[in-house]
């Protein structure tokens, strides 16, 4: 009963955090839009130079025109549902020092920067979606899977999130080891655009690296959702798909809480 | 067992040491040197709960690095410490709860959402029930008049407005101990005096106790009845404000406006009387140094008031700026023995 208590009380503490988060986004409209503005330049220019690459061709690695395309939809969507913002927030945090603040709070670090993180994906994905929705319902000759696996994508979609969060928070708290961020924040950008197929689809490269992208938690960010939503496996396939990302999710958190508890010996030890 | 039990408390921070110029740079790549630089050396302190205590010290002292490690953000080498009976780093979420803290060079507040936003979000974090968050949130704006700019972000805030906010943040939970790290630096008179009324009332209705960090010494002297000085990281005082006042700053002047002044017969009066120096001795303007605990002031006053007609007078007090100026510095050592014997020669070199 106690527990309970306790449980619904920090509940509280976390969604009142995220509801902040969101408010916080609105404040940055202007931010938002202008960054979603710049990557959906880059859509249309991926666009643009598959076109280019496709033409006069039936298929590639196994892929056809219109598969391509909703690929990079697709992609789109799972690369804008966290933004830079809310990629550099926590690294930023520790770089100039305000993680001090944080820990004078009766709040899990890591669980307090979900919440944030979750907060801010729902207003700047939420836009996101809708707009590509609309773009999607209006645009021809693109796929459009069944119910089933339209359900699967939308879960698949939300634990690419997770995952993605897990790999940012992990990043960010390499700072604490490095003092530079930016070279740290582009690495990771460049490994994950790389490994999670957001920049070519990884039925596309050598098949060692294709194996080894498989085996990481990359692909749970692109490659996990555009595989299910283009019915490339069957309902039990993107279950299995499915638990896969659910279990990086679970090893990266746990990942991060070692982390944490490493790099709150830094700042501890050493100093903010 | 004292409310805050701080015992043989140490902290060594690592430093690296780079020798200067491309070569040295070059060096320190493959061989690291590093020295330990102690910022505090083996503090034994303890504060009762409802003291509001001065923590006082030059720049690089060790002040804001006892502060952290007081607040759980920042491990200790050696030695302990026990708030209401937790460890701070040991327990920090638990700590956290029972905490308030403000840095006066950071901000806690939410940047980019209004700071009446950053209130409710407190309200959540610290689970603070509905009454007395309303109560504490009336009296705060009323107290520290922020009504004017409740509904602004954080970002538009002047330096006075943040502080104030921010002060009421850490307050809001009523939490039992704050921790106060210069919290009128960069103020202006009107709210310095603002955030000291708020100060002290929270520590008298609520009991809260205080710990603060300040170069104002207007802070120590409205706000505080103990005065801890720290330096080198070591205590070098630990007593009441009235206590190192009485000892350090026990000389006077008094001066005098006077009309029809019998000079010559002033002169002879002050060689009467013991430890009068005379600053200045004019027909209409006498200036007088006295030590008060030789000689009181109405003595020296009607010993003028013999030898002219007073038209006005004020007495100065040496500022404890002076004072703690002076213990900084080295001139004047604390301990009881050698105080006396220092302040007398330093009051002959005065007089010289």
């Amino acid at each position: 009963m106690n527990a309970w208590l306790r449980l619904s009380r920090s509940w509280r503490a976390y969604s009142s955090l995220a509801t902040r988060s969101m408010q916080n986004t609105l404040a940055y409209r202007l931010s938002y839009v202008v960054n979603f503005a710049s990557s959906f330049v880059l859509l249309i220019a991926m666009y643009a130079l598959w076109n280019a690459i496709y033409a006069g061709r039936e298929e590639l690695a196994g892929m056809s025109w219109a598969q391509m395309k909703t690929y990079l939809i697709i992609s789109f969507i799972s690369n804008s549902l966290l933004s830079y913002y809310s990629e550099t927030r926590i690294s930023g945090k520790i770089l100039d020092g305000s993680v001090s603040a944080d820990l004078l709070k009766p709040l899990d670090f890591q669980k307090a920067r979900l919440a944030e993180t979750l907060g801010s994906t729902v207003i700047e994905g939420g836009l996101t979606v809708i707009i590509t929705a609309t773009v999607l319902a209006a645009a021809s000759g693109i796929f459009k899977p069944d119910f089933i696996h339209s359900l699967l994508f939308i879960l698949s979609v939300l634990a690419s999130l997770l995952v993605k969060f897990g790999i940012v928070y992990i990043a960010g708290l390499l700072c604490f080891w490095s003092t530079g961020s930016l070279g740290i924040v582009w690495a990771r950008m460049a490994v994950t655009s790389l490994f999670s197929g957001a920049l070519v689809p990884l039925s596309f490269f050598p098949s060692w690296l294709e194996k080894l992208s498989l085996v990481l938690p990359f692909q749970g960010i692109v490659h996990t959702p555009a595989s299910i939503y283009l019915e490339e496996v069957n309902v039990w396939g993107a279950l299995g798909l499915l638990a896969l990302q659910c279990a990086w999710v679970c090893v990266l958190w746990l990942c991060g809480k070692l982390m944490w508890s490493w790099a709150v010996r830094q700042i501890t030890i050493h100093g903010g | 067992m004292s409310f805050i039990e701080i015992r043989q408390l140490t902290k060594q921070f690592r430093q690296a040491v780079k020798e200067p110029g491309l070569a040295g740079a070059v060096k320190h790549l493959f061989s690291q040197k590093y020295v330990d630089k102690t910022a505090v050396a083996g503090i034994n302190l303890d504060i009762e709960e409802g003291e509001t205590v001065a923590y006082v010290g030059p720049n690089g002292a060790g002040k804001s690095t006892t502060i952290k490690m007081l607040t759980g953000i920042l491990v200790p080498s050696s030695g302990t410490i026990s708030v209401g009976g937790i460890d701070p780093y040991r327990n920090r979420m638990e700590n956290a709860r029972t905490i308030g803290a403000v840095f006066g060079q950071r901000t806690q507040l939410w940047w980019d959402i209004p700071i009446s936003e950053t209130f409710s979000l407190l309200k959540d974090i610290y689970e603070i029930p509905e009454p007395l968050y309303k109560r504490n949130l009336e009296q705060f704006i009323e107290l520290l008049g922020m009504k004017d700019f409740l509904h602004l972000t954080a970002r538009r805030l002047s330096l006075g407005q943040r502080m104030r906010a921010d002060l009421a943040a850490a307050l809001l939970h009523n939490p039992r101990t704050v921790y106060l790290d210069e919290p009128t630096i960069g103020l202006d008179i009107a709210v310095k005096q603002r955030i000291r009324e708020f100060i002290r009332a929270s520590n008298q209705e609520r009991g809260t106790t205080v710990m603060l960090t300040t170069h104002d010494l207007g802070d120590i002297e409205d706000l505080c009845s103990r005065l801890v000085i720290i330096d080198q990281g070591s205590l070098i005082y630990d007593g009441t404000l009235a206590a190192v006042k009485d000892r350090f700053a026990r000389e006077r002047v008094i001066h005098f406006q006077l009309e029809k002044a019998d000079l010559p017969a002033l002169r002879e009066a002050l060689d009467r009387m013991p430890k009068v120096t005379a600053e200045k001795l004019e027909r209409q303007h006498v200036s007088l140094r006295f030590d008060r605990f030789h000689i009181t002031a109405s003595e020296v006053a009607s010993a003028v008031m013999r030898c002219g007609e007073v038209i006005d007078f004020r007495i100065d007090e040496p500022g404890i700026e002076h004072v703690i100026k002076q213990v900084y510095e080295g001139r004047i050592s604390l301990d009881e023995q050698h105080a006396d014997k220092q302040t007398a020669a330093g009051t002959e070199a005065n007089r010289r």
